[in-house]
């Protein structure tokens, strides 16, 4: 046996003891505080406690445990065995390094040393510590479980606050707890209330208690335009309750009218309001597929006032297809969310493959998802995203932007702008595709063909037909040439937006076109320029820009010499509609026509009640220093209760008058309360007053106004 | 060279003359002292001065005759100067003569000519009695407060109201409006000048106090009840005639007849028909049963001499164009006193940014089925509405009535005889009510028909600010009359020349029941301790509008006399004893020389 091995024998029982004794120690410093943690923050506070106690007890028994080692070991021995003769560290002493002496003396203490088991060695518990240390913590933890929770159990009365006068006889509310328990689904703990006014979540149960001095006999609470709650005796106190649907005020009559008229309390019932919903990514509700895409995560983000249900539903619809062919599939996904249930996270993974989502397709998404409401759930549907895979043709055909490509309004290009967009074709023409650089020469050629029906018109249309056989020599050309009187000209289709061209489609526009307006040597330049043109379109369309460059740059010549010659003016201004002929107006037919007389309801205003209830309250003209009579204001806030702001109030505010006339500071509240219901009329007039006669003098002698 | 000069000059040369023998004593003194040599060069000077002072005492001015006033917050070193009368409402500063008001004062002084008022000034008590004197008052800096609220006169039920005022050394606070029942109506900024104009709107008939309060930041720096009355008038017969049925008649008709006005509408529909209400005839016998017209453009070239004849005889006018106006239509138009300027044709007009959400609806109040609350809410759409490009503000006789948001005058006003004619250049204004606008139509329409419409006997408000326990005037009383108390007593008036006295002894509505049935006119008083700023202020104006001393009479009373030499001779006799003292004096002098004697 090495020295190690001897070492690991005879200190292991002491660490497992030291380890034990620490860890019997930490158990209830642990569990008291996890126990006060789950009562006050719950469950997860306390496995969290318990969790960072156990690793904290673990540190403090290995720190205790390592004080175990062989200096331990070599005094222990020496102290309890006299056999170790004080030699003990000779047992951990390298065998080379001695002396023949020691060595015998090792070997000696080798033999002696199993003599006595190593759990001799072991310290003691630390049984005192351990005792109290376990005597406290179930102290707190039976102090944690049986401490009272508000809201179960008998209640605690609070004084009643009703400061009613005191009547011999008449039974008075002394002591009240209201205690409201909210529906299961909220979540929320049950809770007393030391006030009879509260609010409480819509469903949650109201519990009274109250206690009358003297005992009353048939005391009741009366809910305001409802019938009463009956009280129910439970020894000392009086009890009842009601499920809460809606805001109401009530009083609690002892006596059952015989006292004074006690004060009104309020509960406000709470709401459950639906989930918000919205979308966290992508942002933007459009989104384009990116390269190499294969599925698609939205996030949206849905709260609630108690909790969202954790499964929603996702809608997605696939538009699949391109123009007029568009197939739509709908389909429903059920998801489940993350998070906190008020707070909770929806991030469904849309695989393209399984969904059959293609390229010029359309993915919109949209989330339903539900609170947790009982007994019907609200359900709420959240922003529409939609995910736009564009087709691979050009230029882009998915939806709008291909319908706006084909809808650009149609422009003219100037000659000389063909033969820029020519030239620069004509250098990138070894960095092009040979398709491509076909399909801008032919891009070109259309504009050039635009441009030459522009020109056309001067000329009557008429130079749509045919263009001079390109054999021919074109500087050879007369007036006779091409003029056919035959029928419409053959037009070739003139892209949208060529309005122009409408009217030599539709007609033989000989003599209104504005040509008759030229004299026949610019008609006789214009028309080789038209020629040219036709050749450079001819090319043009062809694909070969190259040698489309003479005829364009010809036809440009020729237009700037005729623009020198005359100048040429379009007509843009609008139609210009004839002057009207008043001495034909109203000479048609005019039988069962007739002076009419038009009626016109006006709409009434409405707030007669309030009014006058609110002057009566004032000071001013029309002020009531006696009691009012409020029962027609009383039975109109009960009417209006959709439209003003805060019907209980007001209701409480008439009350209260009505307890007490006397009472200045309730008259100016409810008068308060009462302009906050009134409507603003259609403003009248504040008419002027009259001059006096002075005045009237005056305004007679400036006179004024002729007209 | 005066005596003054002279001495000056002899005692400059005679410290300079002391300081250098000083300086040479010290040099050749056996142990000079450093600090001694410093005390007695600067007391030397100081000695000069004062025996310079005692020689020529500066000189004071004194008010010759000028009797002094002592007010409220007249400082205690006042007592120092010539004879003092105590006002009632001074400070007991220990001295001066106690009267009970200035009247008095003037009485016990016959032939006081001038008066020096110091303090805050004199109450409004005093101001009649000092009418007869010349007054010399420098008025102290007014301090942070409402300088001045004008509160609207009447204002008719569910009508806009501006509320005017005024803060003084107040930069960089908020000052809000709000109704009575404490809700925010309307937040701004006061301008450079601290003025600022709050805008509430009435319900129905009554009186009700709405609030201004005065913010820095969060703390309330101010704030004081606004006396807002309402009061309903006759309600107005409005004849609207239009040449063509369109919807800007449909709807002013609507608006109108909701109002409660009595409406009379007449569309020509061309070819002899009418539509509208049944036909009656335009003359001056017919008009002169309306109180106001809204005659668009094409109806009123026809009938132009009649309207405007009927106007002189106090109908009111609103001429409405229903586009673009040719020459002759702005021919007449000019020729009525408005002076269009501006490019023809149609201009955009530039409506106000819509109010918050939460103002809007505290201004509108509740709705009902008919008018739901949001109707009068804007919508995100914005109306097309527009104005004609010539606006009526380029001169003229006319009065600006109503600007858009960029400043463009909508409508003008001018009298006619004893009837007033307005011009509108709005065009298709009925796009407001369908757009969320419907209570910027109300008010613009309700101010022009306000502004024309004929006038009609009515309710004189009481626009004097009164405060509790401060005589408060009541005019235009033809006969006895009598004041409702807010508790409910009546104190009796007896008017002398129409105007008659009132000491109100607690703040609130009171009413003004004259002789005969007419209604009574309620009137708000303010506490006592209200608007402090706003009374001092009104007092300090009526004290500067006295006669202040003219140059003459200045040279008569209040010329210099030297004053007192006596304290500067004690001073100066004290000086010299401690130079003397200081020159002789063996403290701090080493015994030395003693022995070396």
């Amino acid at each position: 046996m090495n020295a190690d091995e001897l070492l690991a024998r005879w200190t292991a029982p002491a660490k497992r003891r030291v380890i034990t004794d620490s860890l019997s120690l930490a158990l209830p410093l642990v569990l008291a505080p996890a126990a006060i943690g789950w009562r006050l923050s719950g469950i997860l506070v306390a496995v969290m406690i318990v969790v960072i106690g156990a690793a904290i007890a673990l540190l403090f028994a290995r720190h205790r445990a390592q004080r175990y080692d062989q200096r331990w070991l070599v005094r222990a021995l020496d102290a309890s065995r006299a056999d170790m003769e004080d030699s003990a560290d000779l047992l951990f002493a390298d065998p080379a390094k001695l002396g023949p002496l020691e060595q015998l003396q090792q070997a000696r203490l080798a033999d002696r040393i199993d003599r006595d088991s190593p759990q001799s060695l072991r310290p003691d518990w630390s049984r005192r510590a351990t005792f109290i240390l376990w005597i406290a913590a179930l102290l707190v933890i039976g102090l944690v479980i049986f401490w009272p929770r508000p809201g179960h159990g008998p209640p605690t009365l609070a004084p009643s606050t009703e400061a009613l006068p005191a009547t011999p006889g008449i039974p008075r509310l002394v002591a009240q707890n209201l205690r409201i328990i909210p529906p299961a689904y909220t979540g929320l703990p049950p809770r007393d209330s030391a006030s009879l006014d509260t609010r409480a979540p819509v469903g949650s149960r109201i519990e009274w208690t109250l206690r009358f001095d003297p005992q009353a006999t048939v005391p009741a609470i009366q809910p305001v335009g409802s019938a009463p709650i009956t009280l129910r005796r439970d020894s000392a106190n009086w009890v009842a309750s009601r499920s809460l649907d809606a805001s109401f005020l009530y009083r609690v009559d002892p006596a059952s009218g015989r006292g004074p008229t006690p004060p009104l309390h309020r509960i406000d019932a709470v709401a459950d309001s639906p989930p918000q919903l919205r979308a966290l990514s992508p942002a933007a509700s459009l989104t384009m597929v990116t390269q190499g895409q294969r599925s698609w995560s939205p996030v949206f983000a849905a709260t609630d006032d108690y909790g969202v249900a954790a499964t929603a539903r996702l809608r997605v619809t696939l538009a699949i297809g391109e123009g007029e062919n568009v197939t739509f599939s709908e389909r429903e996904i059920a998801i489940s969310g993350s998070g906190p249930a008020r707070d909770r996270r929806f991030s469904p993974r849309l695989d393209f493959g399984a969904l059959g989502f293609g390229a010029g397709g359309d993915m919109v998404v949209q989330l339903i998802v539900r609170d947790t409401r009982q007994p019907a759930a609200q359900e709420v549907r959240g922003p529409s995203l939609i995910l736009r895979w564009p087709s691979p043709k050009q230029p882009e055909s998915g939806g709008l932007q291909g319908m706006v490509n084909t809808t650009l309004p149609a422009y003219f290009r100037s000659q000389r702008q063909i033969i820029i967009d020519a030239e620069t074709l004509i250098k990138q023409k070894r960095r092009l595709a040979p398709d491509r650089y076909l399909a801008r020469s032919a891009s070109i050629g259309g504009d050039q063909q635009i441009l030459r029906g522009r020109y056309s018109q001067f000329l009557g249309g008429e130079e749509e037909g045919a263009p001079e056989p390109p054999t021919k020599d074109s500087e050879q050309h007369s007036d006779d040439d091409g003029h056919d009187h035959g029928g419409a000209p053959r037009q070739s289709a003139p892209g949208f937006g060529a309005p122009e061209d409408v009217l030599a489609e539709f007609g033989h526009p000989h003599d209104d076109s504005p040509a008759s307006s030229l004299d026949p040597e610019t008609r006789a330049i214009l028309k080789q320029a038209v020629d040219e043109m036709w050749q450079s379109e001819l090319q043009l369309k062809q694909g070969h820009p190259d040698l489309a460059l003479p005829f364009a740059y010809r036809a440009l010549r020729f237009i700037k010499e005729v623009q020198q010659a005359t100048r040429i003016f379009l007509s843009r201004v609008g139609p210009e509609l004839p002057p009207i002929d008043a001495s034909r107006r109203m000479t048609g037919k005019r039988e069962g026509l007739a002076s009419r007389v038009l009626a016109v309801a006006p709409v009434e205003g409405r707030d007669g009640p309030a009014a006058a209830a609110w002057r009566a309250l004032g000071e001013g003209p029309g002020a009531i220093r006696e009691p009012i009579a409020l029962d027609s204001l009383d039975r109109w806030a009960r009417d209006q209760a959709a439209h003003l702001p805060d019907p209980l109030a007001l209701s409480g505010a008439i009350d209260a008058v009505r307890r007490d006339p006397a009472c200045v500071a309730c008259r100016a509240k409810l008068r308060a309360l009462l302009w906050t219901a009134m409507a603003r009329p259609p403003a009248h007039l504040a008419r002027r007053r009259p001059a006096d006669a002075g005045g009237a003098r005056y305004l007679g002698a400036i006179g004024g106004g002729t007209p | 060279m005066t005596p003054a000069w002279i001495t000056a000059a002899l005692l400059g040369v005679a410290v300079l003359l002391g300081s250098v023998r000083l300086i040479l004593w010290h040099r050749a003194a056996v142990a000079p002292s450093l600090k001694r040599l410093i005390a007695l060069l600067l007391l030397q000077p100081i000695c000069a001065a004062l025996l310079f002072l005692t020689l020529f005492p500066p000189a004071i001015s004194s008010g010759g005759d000028a009797l002094r006033i002592a007010t409220k917050g007249t400082s205690r070193l006042a007592i120092a100067g010539g004879p003092l009368i105590l006002l009632p409402e001074a400070p007991d500063i220990g001295a001066g003569e106690r009267v009970p008001d200035l009247a008095t004062a003037l009485r016990r002084h016959p032939g006081t000519s001038e008066i020096m008022v110091l303090g805050d000034g004199l109450q409004p008590r005093d101001v009649e009695s000092a009418k007869g004197v010349a007054v010399r008052f420098d008025p102290p800096p007014l301090r942070p407060g409402i300088r001045h609220i004008a509160p609207p006169a009447i204002v008719a039920p569910g009508a806009s109201f501006s509320i005017g005022g005024q803060l003084s050394a107040l930069p960089r606070v908020t000052v809000e409006l709000l109704d009575p029942a404490g809700q925010l109506t309307d937040s701004v900024q006061p301008d450079v000048d601290g003025r600022f104009i709050l805008t509430g709107t009435a319900r129905a008939a009554g009186t009700v106090l709405f609030t201004v309060r005065v913010r820095e930041g969060r703390r309330t720096v101010e704030q004081a009840s606004v006396p807002v009355l309402i009061a309903d008038g006759p309600a107005p017969r409005l004849l609207i005639l239009s040449a063509a049925p369109n919807a800007e008649v449909k709807y002013l008709r609507r608006w109108a007849s909701d109002a409660g006005f009595a409406v009379t509408t007449q569309i020509s529909a061309g070819g002899g028909i009418a539509l509208g209400d049944a036909p009656i005839a335009i003359d001056g016998a017919t008009l002169r049963r309306f109180d106001a017209a809204i005659i668009d453009d094409r109806s009123w070239a026809a009938r132009r001499g009649v309207l405007m004849g009927a106007v002189r005889d106090g109908l009111g006018l609103i001429l409405r164009a229903t586009g673009p106006i040719d020459a002759a239509t702005r021919g007449q138009w000019r020729a009525l006193g408005f002076g269009l300027a501006g490019k023809d044709g149609v201009a955009p007009l530039a409506l106000p940014k819509p109010l918050t959400p939460a103002l809007a609806r505290t201004r509108q109040g509740i709705g009902s089925d008919d008018v739901p609350a949001d109707i009068a809410l804007p919508d995100e759409m914005l109306p097309e509405i527009s104005r004609l490009g010539l606006t009526p503000d380029g001169g003229g006789d006319s009065v600006p009535l109503l600007r858009d948001a960029g400043g463009a005058t909508l409508a003008a006003w001018r009298a006619v005889g004893n009837g007033r004619v307005a011009l509108f250049t709005g065009i298709d204004s009925y796009a407001l009510t369908l757009t969320g606008y419907r209570t910027l139509y109300g008010d613009w329409w309700s101010a022009m028909l306000a502004t024309v419409a004929r006038a009609a006997p009515g309710m004189t408000p009481i626009s004097t600010p009164a405060w509790a326990g401060e005589r408060m005037l009541l005019c235009g009383l033809s006969g006895n009359a009598q004041v409702e108390r807010p508790d409910g007593r009546m104190a009796s008036i007896l008017p002398m020349d129409g105007c008659g006295s009132l000491w109100p002894d607690q703040s609130g509505w009171h009413l003004l029941r004259k002789s005969g049935d007419s209604p009574p006119t309620p009137f708000y008083v303010q506490p006592a301790d209200a608007l402090p700023m706003m009374r001092a202020a009104r007092d300090r104006d009526a004290m500067l509008m006295l006669r202040p001393p003219a140059p003459g009479d200045r040279k008569a009373t209040g010329q210099q006399r030297p004053g007192s030499s006596w304290p500067f001779a004690l001073g100066w006799l004290l000086v010299s004893a401690l130079l003397w003292w200081l020159e002789r004096a063996r403290i701090g002098r080493t015994v030395a020389p003693q022995s070396a004697k």
